[in-house]
């Protein structure tokens, strides 16, 4: 028996809920892991001033969820800092899509995550995080917000409660199929 | 590329510091370049004394199918690094992989057992 992984990321500006929404649907608790900002810093055959070298470390939160005994799901949040594109481009590859999570209180720090997958074409789906209150705006003025494409899906949810992050996660995988069938 | 692992032979295995550059003796990228963070591994019936604890790690780790990013985590190893010693252990017939991590979803039959899978959660 094979077995399969199938990626989902999670992105969305600083705070604005990435490992939350992990946790809320994750069999694992979050685990963390480490990439080491340049790859100069590792190849060193020569030890001298290595010690000195300023490696930056970039962490990622990711959760797990088994579809079956030959298919699992991952989720990877997004680094919190939006200047580590390069490992956005790792988490996208070969993702079936993306969760943008929406703050309220910030909309436009989604806007970059929303930009990464429009302009690479990576299906997303964005979910405006209640988790901070009650929201100020209406759909179509977050739409309007983030130039959402109308055929983006807009949910509302609550990244600390299970049903809510599932919701977003099912409305993220219906969409991708939706993309599939019409591309095909 | 060929790689040689450290085969044993050290006079003071007891706190012995190796820093992880020597390790991967210097690699910087896996060999086989389709592996993914999300890629599961497993460990095949091997005897692996002739490991370095490093590896052996790992592979004691991959009893049941496990990713590249659940290695690191659990080792506290940086991804990269986790990567090409993944990638030696699999080379050298320690580790099996499972399907590599696509280009691109193009399998409407895994995205159907995805949304079956997460409907049910």
């Amino acid at each position: 028996m094979d077995r399969t992984s199938v990626k989902i990321v999670v992105a969305g500006g600083f705070g604005t809920g990435k490992t939350t929404l992990v946790a809320s649907v994750s069999e694992i608790a979050p685990l963390t892991t480490e990439e080491i900002l340049t790859e100069a810093s590792i190849g060193v055959d020569d030890t001298t001033g290595v010690e000195g070298k300023a490696t930056t470390t970039v962490a990622l939160d990711f959760g797990r969820i088994t579809i079956s005994p030959d298919v699992v799901v991952y989720l990877f949040g997004t680094p919190g800092q939006d200047r580590f594109w390069f490992m956005w481009d790792e988490l996208s590859q070969g993702a079936v899509g993306a969760i943008v999570l929406v703050d309220t209180r910030r909309l436009e720090s989604s806007f970059p995550a929303v930009d990464y997958f429009e302009r690479r074409g990576i299906p997303f789906v964005t979910a405006v995080n209640r988790f901070f209150g009650e929201c100020p705006y209406t759909e179509p003025e977050i739409r309007a917000a983030l130039e959402l494409d109308p055929a983006v899906p807009l949910v509302w949810c609550d990244a600390r409660d299970r049903p809510s992050s599932k919701l977003a996660l099912i409305t993220l995988v219906r969409h991708a199929r939706t993309r599939l069938s019409v591309n095909a | 590329m060929t790689f040689d692992i450290w085969d044993g032979d050290d006079e003071s295995a007891a706190g012995r510091f190796v820093p992880l550059y020597v390790l991967v003796n210097g690699r910087t990228a896996p060999r086989d370049s389709t592996l993914d963070l999300a890629t599961q591994v497993v460990a095949l019936p091997v005897d692996t004394r002739r490991l370095e604890p490093e590896y052996v790690e790992i592979v004691h780790r991959c009893a049941s199918w496990i990713s590249v990013a659940e290695i690191g985590a659990h080792l506290r190893l940086p991804l990269a690094i986790t990567k090409v010693m993944v990638d030696v252990l699999v080379e050298q017939g320690y580790l099996r992989v499972g399907s590599p991590a696509q280009q691109k979803i193009i399998d409407l039959h895994l995205l159907d057992s995805v949304l079956a899978g997460l409907e049910r959660l």
